[in-house]
């Protein structure tokens, strides 16, 4: 594996707030990986900060080895869809012509096939489209592109299920022909856990997690059963949440457990389930887990 | 297809404005002055003068601060830095107002050829600045035009990077420096000098004020982009 994006120390302050704190970490090539936090958290800035669009206060972000604030070669082989996109106020299919201009790759039938996935009326003015067709245009450019490295940023407001599932689907096909790099952030964690193959966890300008998305599964476990019978089991473990319903209790613990451990769970009635990755980030995100247990 | 060529063939996606609006508007202009031109006597004997002609100038300001940023978030997504977005601006600019002072110097000698379009008006021929031989015209022409959208293009971006209020500060220095510049000259009493040197001026002269003054725009504009977020 070889990082085609690095990430080393990298703060970003603006006045009176850090939105990045000292971030640190890579992009594999041809990886699908995810960057998942909460609103305000710092993903848009990492994202923009990448693409060369928005400024470091310090650290360092290379692209292939290169800079890429002002750097032509570099930028040119990136593409970065920003949540509510802004674009001129043109045509959907002058748009889309448009954008090929730039991306030698481009892919003028993928292009087609999405727009009629999307049922995307390419003769209207990108003003004059619905939240979710405005939203759609962003992704046919970043699918029919091909840009070796694709930004996308929570690129699917206000689309709905099945169009949020053809995004999906597009994205792993064509992906799978053609693979490239992939950064999407998004809060609809479980939609896409299946999806990534890596995950970047960021909260309050931090990195809390930064994983395989196997990986990161296996980091968290929830232990069901009688309320004595967990309580033993506990001891001495790190618990991330708890919920009890009478006698019984339901807790969320950093796993893995070994083969001993779940040789005693068994042997104390208890039931050990997976936690989602859209859990395991609620549950390790921030203040809201010491808010609710306050 | 080069980079700086490409952005300039972006801003053209959206051509309205720099075809239909800005000759609609003109020829507009010239229909109502022609008419009142038509009714009204003479008012000196080398026929009736218009200042009309300001509006394609005015309008080549207002062209240029839509240019700074219309095309800019899009332009960032498909990977354009901004030295480029800038450039490519400018190569616009260019073409443009080129393809826009041989049109107007076209209409410039056709007026003289049909003295005033039979009205004896002066629409296109604006005494001691657009006069003199044809290529003369056409040089000054652009060189207008050209300062203008350029000007337009570099108080775009400064509202785009610093808001109303830097804006405001922008206006504010701007005019600070012009009436400065105007109580040192009127302070010395150099007025007169000042008079001979803009008459006396030279072609050569005249193109070295015109690029000094393009200059100082043009890396006003590039040193804005640079520190532009979107």
């Amino acid at each position: 594996m070889t990082p085609i994006v690095q990430i080393d120390h990298v703060t970003r302050r603006y006045r009176g707030m850090t939105a990045l704190d000292d971030v640190s970490t890579a992009l594999q090539a041809n990886t699908i990986t995810g960057l998942l936090g909460r609103n305000g958290a710092g993903k848009s800035t990492l994202m923009r900060i990448i693409t060369g669009q928005e400024f470091m206060t310090t650290g360092s972000v290379l692209v292939d080895g290169q800079s890429p604030l002002e750097n032509d070669a570099v930028l040119g082989r990136m593409l970065f869809v920003k949540e509510s996109q802004i674009y001129p106020d043109i045509k959907v299919k002058r748009a889309l012509e448009a954008a090929s201009w730039f991306y030698p790759s481009w892919d003028h039938a993928l292009a087609q096939e999405l727009v009629a996935d999307f049922e995307l009326p390419v003769s209207r003015p990108i003003k004059k489209l619905s939240r979710g067709q405005h939203s759609a245009v962003g992704i046919v450019i970043g699918l029919a592109a091909r840009a070796e490295i694709t930004l996308f940023d929570e690129p699917y407001l206000g689309l709905d299920a099945v169009a949020r599932q053809i995004f999906y689907d597009r994205l792993l096909a064509d992906y799978a022909e053609h693979p490239r790099t992939v950064l999407l952030s998004t809060h609809l964690i479980d939609e896409v856990a299946n999806l990534l193959e890596h995950v970047i966890v960021i909260d309050h300008g931090r990195i809390v997690a930064d994983a395989s998305a196997d990986d990161l599964r296996g980091r968290a476990v929830t232990v069901n059963g009688r309320t004595g019978a967990v309580d033993e089991f506990l001891a001495h473990r790190e618990v991330l949440h708890r919920q009890a319903i009478g006698s019984l209790a339901s807790v969320v613990v950093t796993g893995p457990l070994d083969d001993l451990a779940r040789a005693r769970a068994r042997d104390l009635n208890l039931d050990i389930g997976p936690v989602s990755l859209q859990e395991f980030i609620i549950r390790t995100s921030g203040d809201a887990r010491e808010r609710i247990s306050a | 297809m080069n980079g700086i060529a490409r952005v300039a063939r972006l801003h053209l996606v959206d051509r309205f404005s720099y075809t239909w609006l800005v000759w609609g508007v003109l020829s507009f202009v010239f229909v109502i002055n022609a008419a009142i031109f038509a009714v009204i006597p003479l008012t000196q004997p080398s026929g009736n003068y218009t200042g009309a002609l300001v509006t394609i100038y005015i309008f080549m300001g207002v062209i240029g601060v839509q240019a700074a940023t219309k095309f800019l978030p899009f332009a960032f997504t498909l990977g354009v830095s901004r030295r480029t977005y800038y450039l490519g601006t400018v190569l616009l600019v260019l073409g443009l107002c080129l393809a826009y002072s041989v049109v107007l110097t076209a209409l410039w000698w056709l007026e003289g050829q049909t003295n005033g379009w039979g009205l004896q008006l002066n629409f296109f021929r604006v005494p001691w600045l657009l006069d003199g031989p044809w290529f003369q015209v056409l040089t000054t022409t652009f060189a207008l035009l050209s300062l203008l959208f350029l000007f337009g293009l570099w108080c775009g971006l400064i509202c785009r990077r610093f808001a109303l209020l830097g804006t405001l500060v922008f206006f504010g220095a701007l005019t600070v420096v012009v009436v400065g510049a105007a109580l040192i000259v009127t302070w010395q009493q150099a007025w007169p000098r000042v008079g001979d040197l803009l008459v006396n001026l030279n072609v050569l002269g005249a193109s070295g004020l015109v690029a000094l003054v393009g200059a100082v725009i043009a890396l006003g504009g590039y040193g804005t982009i640079r520190r532009l977020t979107v």
